[in-house]
């Protein structure tokens, strides 16, 4: 050693291994086996690159070890870290084997260590040349063969399954078996339109399945994804990426109408709109040649961002802050990078350098904010008051022409009958006929010459009509593109007080570039070039979401990390293989999902097996499904149903359901939350408003997001404040009196099966019939088994 | 959030082997016998269990009282014989190149403002406080002052939310939220992570201010109300008798345990858990706030005139039975210090009146702490998300703005190092001449006396590690530490 550089990697930078990884590096690697982005690069990101990776500003000792040539270069200090065939004459090997504290590598201040296993795989990395590949999702994915597996009936498996019983297969594991009708017709329900089968549905397929379950259950599949709620579930779905709310956040957190948004996002998922087509009429509506009204709301997506209106604030400091979101939430949401890591200093682990961030900043940096009113729409609003004056001067003109009718009535009067007439009118009497107003003739001539009037009638019905469409004052917000672009610099360290270069949009150069043209691109551009078919990222980071939705975990589990120091992804040719497939397909939601549900892996049983504690306890290689607890909304609507008190309507203005007392008293500013009445009160979960510093307690308690950043995966915790709801919130007590009618009315079996979807045991039975019918009905809602889908 | 899952679910993994389908019967007979110890169940199978410390702890737990509005250190606590005599003089331009504050366009002056307060020394160590804060003054040597503490954020709730989580963004978890992930809780019948609130308005921002962050919402802060029911939801249905309730709770167990034994799914064995913390929460938080055992000598201790009624003297008697109880993290907020000079904010009349209301109940809270034995553990912190400017704003009278370079918080018991004042700021108070403690180092210096290395402390999400400490260097302040 002649020079000991230090080499700190970032601290605190303290990894647990994933379970999947735990199953990698604990299988035996055959020499020929050690592949670069499989093996070697997870080692090297969680241990290495934060000193020794790309950017440059915290690169340690000149080395560098994401490249071939970094890793071999010669050092300032004369050393190679790696001479490709000769692990023993390689620094690298020699450091991390050391036992020297000064010397060993990574430095024990960082609490890092290498396992045995680690050691040998970069031994034997280095031992075969040290190839380093690009990290595979910068590379466009191909579609792979489907790989064969025996099985008698090979023809029939479906593709999904090959990928999955290979990974299996080769950890000596089987499937599950089929989950029984009720699990799957439940586990559909729920995870198709986000409801639970009411018993008529039930009945109907269990008869069904009983004489032909394949056709049952796809017969099953199709009702679900041409059901209305289809598009409220999945629609929740995105909305969450989307950081969807009704309120503008920060500390004053006012209103806000946004949610013509959250249809358009219902209704796009309902038509199965293409998702390249959702993409860009999201990202780029109003850019599109005669954008329809829809595709403006559409450019709501990124007018989700909180406002602050706070006094004394920066204004510009606060719409940089939004810019800044947006350039995060679509590094997030299409590219699943961390793009938003490279706004204060090149990204650490990822190619993106603080220049490119700001490239990508600048397709986001030319916009106005405007209102949109859509109902009545300008247009609309302009030629209804146009009517409105010509009805008004109808009217007038009747006033006019009746004057003198009006007059003699009005001679005619006793003093008597001059107090006895209606108050609007015996109050214009007493005014002097040479100062009346208008209206105040107007009262006079309603009261007795014009009263069977009926063309006047008719007229102020019109006059009402059009104050009613002109009242409805529907808006939503969006995003409008700047005749004149604003300059764009870096900021130095992110701060927007310190603008340094000029900058212009582009894409992260490790991307495909966008395609060349004459003028400066601008969003629609970037948003075509975001679901192109080169892009490697969009359609598996998309794939792998919805995934999620189906297993609980993605095939890649950092879902909202595709970069270097994401995860590995446990079925790498299935991911792949749908990502390719969906776009083959025309991007289709509902073909993606059919395709899923279809597969034998997402029906199977969910229940644990002894032998898969030991060798997979976290299933990642889905040897079973998985049961989940159902999201916040959906807890709410399970409830609903079960007690069939929901009302299904579609979309719509936000809705305030019962609320704990006090709750709204805690915000900065006291907002009002007129509790719904009616059907209104019955709603799903996805249509209460949403006040982002002040979330509905119902909701938030179950990890519902409060839309302050995007949401790419909701955390399912379970806590005694989620029991507290369950048992004694005022909504949920409401649900459990109209369930122990029910019970009342139709048994408790009945009722026990539209909370479960199940039939009872007898030893259910027995705990149950022993309480009297509220407390049964509490009991029924609070079950685990009520608030999860298995 | 991956790491904390797959560990999660190792835990509960390990203990579901050991107890087998014994879990619901034990959860369920503790139920019926509403016994208060904690069993193995609770140890393994509840993510608020305590947690072993990265080092031998100084500290158990934090009371912090949060001035929310940003207290002027100016009046308080920084005493600037120069600034009094340059009153109304401008400030010098070289303090104020390249500096930005909040209300820029529009009310913002630079001509300096002397304190209205008259100011003394008091305690063997000599601190100076002003007249505004009596009792304070008098516990002087139990107290740790730091002058020089500087935040990032000019603006009420990014601040707030700096000072809580270490960054103004939103979606980080709040500072109590770190603590009860990184050492759980040691009480069994009440949240980890308690928030209580008086003055006239909530803190700008409201629940972000408590929230978990991308941590589960195990650990989100529990605002605990004064009026009403302390807990959301806590208590029964008005129509539901206490059998019902407990019958209820039986059955639910029962079945759940059916359920348990025939999927193998620990997330069952965790929800009968909550259930019955949930179950001894509806005792535990109503005989918490019921203060009728209190002797009146201690009610006048506080200053507490009446016990029903919610000010920051019956939060601070609250705070101290929450920390009797195990309660790790408790957070006090008090409106409204926010004195810019407006009709209902002005240095004249409404910093006395506010002073007034806290004053009194921090000094007992921190003696009443000590006679109970339990200041030696717990850490109270004293102070809001910035400071003053020495600049006067003028509006309907002269107050000042928000200030972020130097300000005053104070610390006692928990380790810190008590008759203590630490960080010189310049002759006006307008920026540290010498120790400034960025808000980042008190985060560091609080986790460290916790028995927790702020740098090994994180959550993955997003492709990062994230900590409270944020990612610039952070130093432990152990200057100000016994």
């Amino acid at each position: 050693m002649t020079v000991k550089p230090k080499l700190h990697l970032i601290p605190g930078f303290f990894v647990f291994a994933f379970g999947f990884m735990l199953i990698c590096s604990s299988r035996a690697l055959a020499e020929e086996e050690v592949r670069f982005n499989r093996d070697v690069r997870p080692i090297l990101a969680e241990h290495c690159l934060a000193c020794h990776g790309f950017d440059h500003a915290k690169r340690e000792a000149g080395l560098r070890l994401d490249t071939h040539e970094g890793a071999t270069a010669t050092l300032d200090s004369g050393a190679i870290a790696v001479v490709p065939g000769k692990p023993d004459e390689s620094e690298l090997i020699k450091r991390i084997i050391s036992d020297e504290h000064d010397s060993v590598m990574p430095p024990p201040e960082t609490g890092k260590q290498l396992s045995e296993a680690q050691k040998k795989v970069l031994r034997q990395w280095v031992q075969k040349g040290a190839g380093v590949e690009k990290h595979w999702s910068f590379e466009r994915p191909a579609k792979p063969t489907i790989p064969s597996v025996d099985s008698p009936t090979t023809a029939q498996v479906h593709p999904i399954d090959f990928f999955i019983r290979e990974k299996l297969a080769s950890h000596s594991l089987n499937p599950s078996p089929v989950a029984d009708a009720t699990t799957l017709i439940r586990r559909l329900s729920f995870d198709l339109t986000g409801l639970p089968p009411t018993l008529a549905e039930l009945d109907a397929f269990l008869v069904d399945y009983e004489s032909n379950p394949d056709s049952a259950y796809t017969v099953l599949v199709d009702r679900l994804l041409r059901s209305a709620a289809y598009g409220e579930k999945w629609g929740r779905w995105w909305l969450d990426q989307a950081r969807y709310a009704d309120s503008n956040g920060y500390s004053v957190d006012a209103p806000r109408q946004i949610w013509k948004y959250r249809d358009w996002v219902i209704d796009a998922f309902n038509k199965d709109m293409p998702f390249d087509q959702f993409a860009i009429e999201q990202l780029a509506g109003d850019l599109l040649p005669d954008a329809t009204l829809e595709q403006k709301v559409a450019t709501g997506f990124h007018r989700n961002t909180p406002i602050n209106q706070e006094g004394g604030i920066d204004e510009e400091q606060f719409r940089i802050d939004s810019v800044f979101d947006r350039v995060a939430t679509t590094g997030t949401v299409f590219l699943g990078l961390t793009i938003g890591c490279a706004q204060c200093h090149d990204h650490k682990f990822d190619p993106i350098l603080q220049r490119e961030f700001y490239q990508f900043f600048a397709f986001f940096n030319n916009q106005d904010e405007p209102t949109l009113s859509i109902d009545p729409t300008a247009e609309e609003a302009s030629k209804l008051k146009q009517q409105k004056s010509k009805l008004e001067l109808a009217k007038t003109k009747i006033i006019e022409e009746t004057a003198a009718a009006v007059t003699n009535w009005e001679n005619e009067l006793s003093d008597e009958q001059k107090a006895n007439l209606p108050k609007y009118a015996s109050k214009a009497i007493q005014i002097d006929p040479t100062k009346r107003t208008f209206d105040h003739r107007e009262d006079l001539y309603v009261t007795e010459v014009g009263k069977d009037d009926k063309r006047y009638k008719d007229l102020i019905a019109s006059i009402k009509k059009i104050d009613v469409r002109l009242n409805k004052g529907i808006t939503s917000l969006i995003l409008k593109e700047r005749e004149k672009p604003r300059e764009t610099h870096l900021f130095i360290q992110g701060d927007f007080t310190r603008p340094s270069d000029l900058v212009f949009p582009s894409t992260p150069s490790v991307l495909p570039s966008l395609p060349s043209g004459e003028a400066t691109p601008n969003r629609l551009d970037l948003a075509k070039w975001l679901v192109s078919k080169d892009n490697p990222l969009t359609a598996r980071v998309i794939v792998n979401r919805v995934w999620q939705q189906f297993f609980g975990r993605g095939i890649v589990e950092t879902e909202n990390d595709f970069g270097t120091q994401g995860a590995v992804p446990t079925h790498s040719d299935l991911l792949d293989y749908l990502a390719v497939d969906w776009i083959d397909e025309g991007w289709s939601f509902k073909r993606l999902h059919r395709k899923i549900v279809m597969s034998q892996a997402y029906r199977q049983s969910s229940i644990d097996r002894p032998e898969l504690r030991d060798k997979d306890p976290n299933n990642y290689l889905l040897a079973r499904q998985r049961r989940l607890r159902l999201e916040a909304e959906l807890v709410r609507d399970a409830g609903l149903v079960a007690c069939d008190l929901l009302t299904s309507h579609v979309g719509g203005p936000p809705v305030y359901p019962p609320i704990p007392p006090g709750v709204m008293e805690l915000a900065q500013v006291k907002r009002e939350w007129k509790e719904s009445v009616g059907k209104d009160r019955y709603r799903r979960g996805m249509y209460t408003f949403v006040y982002r510093g002040n979330p509905h307690p119902s909701l938030n308690v179950f990890d519902a997001p409060e839309g302050i950043t995007s949401c790419t995966r909701r955390i399912r915790s379970n806590t005694p404040l989620q029991a507290l709801t369950l048992l004694n919130d005022k909504a949920f007590f409401e649900f459990a009196n109209a369930l122990a009618k029910i019970i009342d009315r139709d048994g408790i079996e009945s009722a026990f099966r539209r909370c479960t979807s199940r039939i009872p045991s007898e030893d259910e039975k027995a705990v149950l019939s022993r309480l009297d019918s509220i407390s049964a009905a509490r009991v029924l809602l609070n079950l685990d088994e009520t608030v999860t889908r298995e | 959030m991956n790491d904390f899952n797959s560990l999660r679910d190792t835990t509960r993994r390990h203990f579901f082997d050991q107890c087998g389908i014994g879990v619901g019967a034990m959860a369920l007979s503790q139920l019926q016998s509403q016994a208060s110890g904690s069993d193995s169940l609770n140890k393994v199978s509840n993510p608020l269990a305590p947690k072993p410390t990265h080092f031998p702890a100084k500290a158990k737990r934090i009371i912090f009282l949060f001035m929310a509005g940003g207290p002027s250190q100016l009046d308080l606590f920084d005493y600037k014989p120069e600034l009094s005599r340059l009153n109304g003089e401008p400030m010098p331009a070289s303090y104020l190149e390249g500096k930005r504050f909040a209300f820029m366009n529009s009310s913002h002056r630079v001509n300096l403002l002397g304190t209205h307060r008259s100011f003394a020394q008091y305690g063997q160590t000599g601190t100076w406080v002003s007249d505004l804060l009596p009792h304070t003054a008098k516990i002087a040597d139990e107290l740790t002052f730091i002058h020089t503490c500087k935040t990032d954020l000019f603006n009420h709730a990014p601040a707030k939310l700096f000072m809580n989580t270490g960054s103004g963004q939103f979606g980080r978890p709040s500072m109590g939220a770190w603590f009860t992930y990184g050492l759980g809780s040691e009480c069994d019948n009440l949240p980890g992570f308690v928030v209580l609130q008086s003055g006239p308005r909530g803190p700008r921002g409201g629940a972000i201010h408590w929230s978990s962050g991308m941590l589960p919402s195990t650990y989100q802060g529990v605002p605990l109300r004064n009026k009403g029911e302390p807990i959301l939801n806590l208590t029964t249905p008005s129509s539901v008798s206490d059998a019902q309730q407990v019958e209820v709770l039986k059955a639910t167990a029962q079945l759940n345990d059916l359920r348990l034994k025939e999927y193998g799914d620990d997330e069952i064995a965790t929800r009968i858990n909550a259930y019955e913390m949930a179950y001894k929460m509806q005792t535990s938080a109503p005989e918490l706030m019921d203060t009728s055992s209190e002797t009146q000598e201690t009610l006048d201790f506080y200053g507490i005139k009446d016990a029903k009624e919610s000010t920051f003297a019956r939060n601070c008697l609250l705070a101290r039975r929450l920390a009797q109880r195990g309660v790790r993290f408790v957070q006090l907020y008090h409106t409204n210090w926010d004195h810019h000079g407006g009709p209902t904010e002005n240095l004249q009349e409404h910093l006395p009146k506010i002073a007034t209301e806290v004053d009194q109940a921090s000094a007992a809270l921190v003696l009443d702490l000590k006679r109970h034995g339990l200041l030696e553990d717990t850490i109270v912190v004293w102070g809001g998300e910035f400071g003053r400017t020495p600049m006067g704003e003028v509006r309907e009278s002269t107050g000042r703005n928000h200030h972020i370079d130097a300000f005053t918080m104070w610390f006692a018991g928990g380790g810190f190092k008590p008759g203590t004042s630490y960080g010189v700021t310049d002759e006006f108070g307008f920026g540290p001449v010498q120790d400034p403690v960025h808000v980042r180092d008190i985060h560091a210096t609080l986790l460290h006396q916790m028995g927790l290395n702020h740098e090994r402390l994180t959550v993955r999400s997003q492709g990062l590690d994230f900590k409270l400490t944020g990612v610039l260097p952070a130093r432990i302040v152990k200057e100000v530490l016994a």
